[in-house]
């Protein structure tokens, strides 16, 4: 790297991130063509499609309007001609700046062998969109994950609770650029916090409903020995 | 490595003038049992258990000090090597992990991370294990070497040599500790204080530059 280039990336790691000038979110390339299922999803959703880029050459992202995002969700995964039985991932980027944040659908399709990024822009005061956990069962724990990191509230997700940080933690959605690095509270709170915590923070309400059950000498003399202990 | 040095730690509370012959020399068959047949509680949480793991395995073999039986349950353990990050999440567990152990107990925070949070200095992590239990020896190193531990474990045993059965207050439990943090809030904050090491992060400290931070001297505002 050339010296100047190394002193203006030093001066940049000082001013810390910077809001790109225009003050819109990233885009990728807008495409000359459009994929196949970008066309079949215009043909069939119109005005729900509202535009369509290209990153790295072949990597097709399509942006949907929130409210109709199941219904074009549920289209791509049961059309034969499209046919994404597989969602790879399910996340959110925070752009900050108070720009929108923007939900993604990583979609692969296994008997076709073709992906398609689906994006929805939800704007920071209304961050719920509906879930796609009765199309996709693997949005159930990804959907959890983006609510515990972004506070995106999933409308019809059956068991929204926080996955990654504890049940019981107070400061927020940590991956949110308005989030402080080191956490909101101070480390001998955050400390005090942590040791004071209920164990039953730890386990999920299922789990706690098990362990509150008696168990039944009958039905534990029935499984021999093993089945006895707790 | 100066493995062939043994190194000197001060003697405590046993060993002077006033000690008789008896209880000294008991002390010296104690003592040499407990070090020589450590049982450690492997609390390996991240890339440092792999260097702890090359410790127990053949060629640099733990088995040497009395060391081979890794203990899984705290019950039977009297060394806790922390090996790794410890989060927020994982706090309670450490502590209580370390409560279960029964006295005379000993502990090694293992690698960067353990001692000092080391790179993550972010909302999720311990700031350093000795804010939770308290530390024995700390091993620098991101992670360190297996020498590095055996190092640690040389230390323990210098550690353990001089101990005296007559200092009650060595082994003492205080009831009222058990689950607590390991040092006051106060002292947590202070050394919590960020070190630099990352963007605009030393704001908290009153330093508005990274280039502000030299070294431990000008940490505090």
């Amino acid at each position: 790297m050339a010296e100047k280039e190394l002193k203006d990336a030093l001066a940049g790691l000082e001013s810390g991130p910077q809001v790109t000038p225009t003050g819109a979110a990233p885009r990728g390339e807008p495409a000359a063509t459009e994929p196949p299922s970008v066309r079949a999803l215009r043909a069939r959703f119109g005005a729900a499609v509202l535009h369509h880029t290209v990153h790295a050459q072949d990597e097709h992202v399509v942006y949907v309007v929130a409210e109709q995002l199941v219904e074009v969700m549920r289209w791509l995964r049961h059309d034969p001609e499209q046919c994404y039985d597989l969602l790879k991932d399910l996340t959110a980027v925070d752009y900050g700046a108070g720009r929108p944040l923007e939900v993604l659908y990583e979609l692969w399709s296994v008997p076709l062998r073709q992906g398609l990024r689906v994006k929805v822009s939800l704007p920071l005061h209304a961050l719920e969109v509906d879930s796609v956990e009765p199309i996709w069962k693997t949005a159930n724990w990804l959907e959890r994950e983006a609510w515990d990191m972004f506070g995106i509230r999933f409308r019809g997700h059956p068991d929204l609770r926080r996955i990654l940080l504890p049940e019981d933690y107070a400061e927020g959605h940590p991956l949110r650029k308005d989030f402080p690095l080191r956490g909101r509270f101070s480390r001998a709170e955050q400390t005090r916090r942590a040791l004071a915590r209920a164990d039953e923070s730890s386990y999920t309400p299922h789990e706690l409903a098990v362990l509150q059950v008696e168990p039944e000498p009958a039905a534990a003399d029935d499984e021999g020995p093993q089945g006895a202990g707790r | 490595m100066g493995l062939t040095e043994r190194p000197q730690l001060p003697v405590m509370g046993g060993g002077g003038q006033e000690a008789s012959f008896l209880t000294t020399r008991l002390d010296d068959v104690v003592n040499w049992a407990r070090r020589s047949s450590l049982w450690p509680m492997p609390f390996g949480t991240a890339c440092c258990a792999i260097e702890m793991m090359a410790t127990a395995a053949t060629k640099y073999d733990q088995a040497r000090f009395g060391m081979e039986r890794m203990s899984y349950s705290p019950r039977q353990a009297d060394l806790l090597i922390c090996a790794g990050r410890v989060s927020y999440k994982m706090a309670p567990v450490l502590r209580k992990i370390w409560d279960q152990m029964p006295q005379p107990k000993w502990s090694i925070s293992m690698g960067a991370c353990a001692s000092s949070g080391g790179v993550f200095d972010v909302y999720s992590m311990v700031q350093g294990i000795d804010t939770i239990i308290p530390v024995d020896v700390y091993v620098p190193g991101c992670p360190p070497r297996p020498e590095g531990l055996i190092y640690a474990f040389m230390l323990i045993h210098e550690k353990i040599r001089g101990e005296a059965l007559k200092n009650r207050a060595l082994r003492a439990e205080d009831p009222a500790r058990v689950g607590q943090p390991n040092l006051p809030a106060a002292v947590i904050a202070e050394i919590a204080v960020p070190f630099g090491n990352s963007t605009n992060q030393n704001k908290p400290s009153g330093l508005l530059s990274t280039s502000a931070v030299s070294r431990p001297t000008d940490r505090q505002p």
